[in-house]
């Protein structure tokens, strides 16, 4: 599904920062893939680069067997929107909307037909357990509510991959396992997950960890447990 | 979205002003009567809108009886009446006011449709043999002889004893101002050889035939008045001719140029609403960063975003526009209201369909111009850095 070669980012404002250094690896469809890594390490380059929020300064990304540097910004726009779904650690809601009008955005830059939408939505706002939420505003939820709704939001076109970034950095340990439930579950309905994470228990809900320090890949090994997370990371 | 409304209101109004001025403006013209053809002294050079000279207060005394008898002798033409117009001093018994006088042939009344509803014309017996009578219009006569009936009543004019003969039915202000109303008849004769001391007219007035056409009836007043002038060439012409078509054509021209210099007026105030209109869309574009983000980063393109802000800052102009339009659509009405009930009783107002689709078509092409700007800037942003923005 995701075959990077050798990729690496530089970027040039106020000096050369190397973010990533030639990194290469490939994700198979289906996989759940925990990336963490020290502040600073090049792992939200990295699922930005995954995400097609940024571009490579060098190497090959292959998408779907597509080479990405034969996409150009609306192709990018399309893919983010009908293959991948995002769920950030600030939420990122719409306040003053609605859950179902928040779930709605992606279907709004879709061609998917009016009288399918509601269905989507209303499905999606299921599986996260939010049905007497649905005509609840944003700002009224509490941050674990904000996250499924987040989730339900990046369901709603069906994606092939989903990407989290920290999605349980601004919760509880109990809304945060809540959360990591859900994404567990998609994994287990056919979603590819990515993450990335600080927290070893976050990670561990992962079949694969991928390390990064300093803009390299530290290791890249299958997980069962959260032993063997604080195994990798001492 | 103050400068929208203010910018929208004042098209409304001042479109609305105009176009009723110049229906009341053509309204007087048309009011003059029909099928009228004016012969004035003096020729027009150059462009119709020009004046002829004896309009811009020039003495040419080339227009006299014998090209009314003339005139009056022609088949296409049906009546016709001159006309000299002075100033004097009007006293009866203890009042006094100065007024404007017309004296004109018996022929005038027919022609000008000015209607006597109390006592009588005067007529050609009164023009031959110069008898000191008079027919005054409604509020001269109020002024002179207050609450007693003016008919063979005589009042002092320019030093001259004249008998009340007719009242005229109420008209109005008439072209170029002069209120109708106002106006002492006299026979032609007493006003050139006592009042003026003059053997010329001022102009013709000319009724036509209704059996030929305007244009016809133009040529045969040309060949009789160049005949009776012995002019040959055409250019060397010592009168114009123009007809009531003629003066709504210049007046339309001229009340329409107003109007669209108002208007002009009016679009600056649009512009600084769309300037202002800019700068809120530019702090929304910075205060929705986030969300232009997010919705970048689920699939909205650069096209997706500059329609967002674009639909929203003409939904902004037109919201702006119709309160615009309704304010203007109020003043509009106080003015109504206004000059109806301190002023004139049969002014009519109208807010033209034209003004509202213009401020709506202006209202959202203002929201769509200025909204470029800002929607491009949204669509640059980078989802990242968007999403990063605090």
């Amino acid at each position: 599904m995701i075959r990077l070669e050798s990729v690496s980012k530089v970027y040039t404002d106020g000096g050369e920062t190397v973010a990533l250094d030639s990194v290469s690896f490939t994700i198979e469809k289906g996989e759940f893939v925990s990336i963490m890594g020290p502040s600073g390490s090049g792992k939200s380059t990295l699922l930005h680069i995954l995400s097609f929020m940024d571009t490579p300064t060098s190497g090959k990304y292959i998408f779907a067997g597509v080479n990405v540097q034969d996409l150009d910004q609306n192709d990018f726009a399309h893919m983010r929107n009908e293959r991948m779904g995002f769920v950030f650690q600030a939420f990122n809601l719409l306040g003053r909307q609605t859950v179902y009008q928040n779930v709605e955005l992606p279907l709004m830059y879709n061609e998917i037909r009016q009288s399918e939408r509601s269905a989507r939505i209303e499905r999606a706002i299921h599986e996260v357990g939010l049905d007497d939420k649905t005509h609840a505003e944003a700002s009224t939820l509490s941050g674990g509510q904000k996250q499924r709704v987040a989730i339900a939001r990046a369901l709603v076109c069906n994606p092939d991959i989903i990407f989290a970034d920290e999605p349980t950095g601004n919760l509880d340990s109990k809304s945060g396992a809540q959360v990591m439930s859900i994404l567990a579950g998609l994994n287990r309905s056919g979603h590819t997950v990515i993450l990335v994470t600080h927290e070893k228990s976050t990670a561990s809900f992962a079949n694969r960890l991928i390390q990064v320090k300093d803009g390299r890949i530290e290791s890249d090994t299958r997980i069962q447990s959260i032993q063997e997370v604080n195994e990798l990371i001492k | 979205m103050l400068g929208i409304i203010i910018g929208i209101s004042s098209v409304i109004i001042l479109m609305s002003v105009g176009a009723s001025a110049q229906n009341f403006i053509l309204g007087q013209v048309k009011s003059i009567g029909s099928n009228l053809v004016f012969v004035i002294p003096g020729a027009t050079k150059g462009s119709r809108f020009q004046s002829p000279p004896s309009v811009q207060g020039i003495v040419i005394k080339t227009l006299i009886k014998e090209d009314l008898d003339a005139l009056l002798h022609e088949p296409s033409i049906l009546s016709a009446a001159a006309e000299v117009r002075g100033q004097a001093k009007a006293v009866y018994e203890n009042n006094d006011t100065t007024a404007t006088f017309s004296g004109t042939t018996e022929t005038y009344f027919s022609v000008r449709e000015f209607n006597v509803v109390r006592g009588q014309p005067f007529y050609a017996q009164d023009v031959v043999g110069l008898n000191h009578v008079a027919v005054l219009g409604e509020k001269i006569a109020d002024t002179l002889f207050g609450d007693k009936d003016p008919i063979g009543k005589t009042f002092r004019f320019k030093n001259l004893a004249f008998r009340v003969v007719g009242i005229l039915e109420k008209k109005g202000i008439g072209p170029g101002g002069v209120d109708q109303d106002n106006l002492v008849l006299i026979p032609i004769t007493v006003a050139q050889k006592q009042m003026l001391g003059i053997d010329h007219y001022n102009f013709v007035t000319v009724q036509a035939n209704p059996e030929y056409t305007l244009e016809f009836v133009k040529s045969r007043i040309n060949s009789v008045i160049r005949q009776n002038h012995r002019i040959t060439d055409p250019d060397k012409d010592d009168f114009t001719i123009q007809t009531l078509d003629d003066a709504v054509a210049i007046l339309s021209t001229i009340t329409g140029v107003m109007t669209l210099f108002l208007t002009a007026i009016a679009m600056i105030s649009l512009l600084v609403g769309g300037i202002g209109i800019m700068n809120i869309m530019l702090v929304s574009v910075i205060e929705r960063t986030k969300e232009i983000g997010l919705r970048k980063a689920v699939g909205a393109t650069r096209t997706d975003i500059i329609r967002q802000f674009l639909i929203e800052s003409m939904i902004l102009t037109l919201f702006g526009g119709l309160i615009g339009i309704a304010l203007g659509a109020a003043v509009v009405t106080l003015i109504y209201f206004g000059v109806t009930t301190f002023a004139d009783p049969t002014y009519s107002f109208e807010l033209p369909m034209s003004a509202i689709i213009l401020a709506f078509v202006v209202s959202s092409l203002t929201g769509l111009v200025f909204g470029i700007y800002p929607a491009y800037k949204a669509s640059q942003k980078s989802p990242i850095e968007a999403l990063r923005y605090e």
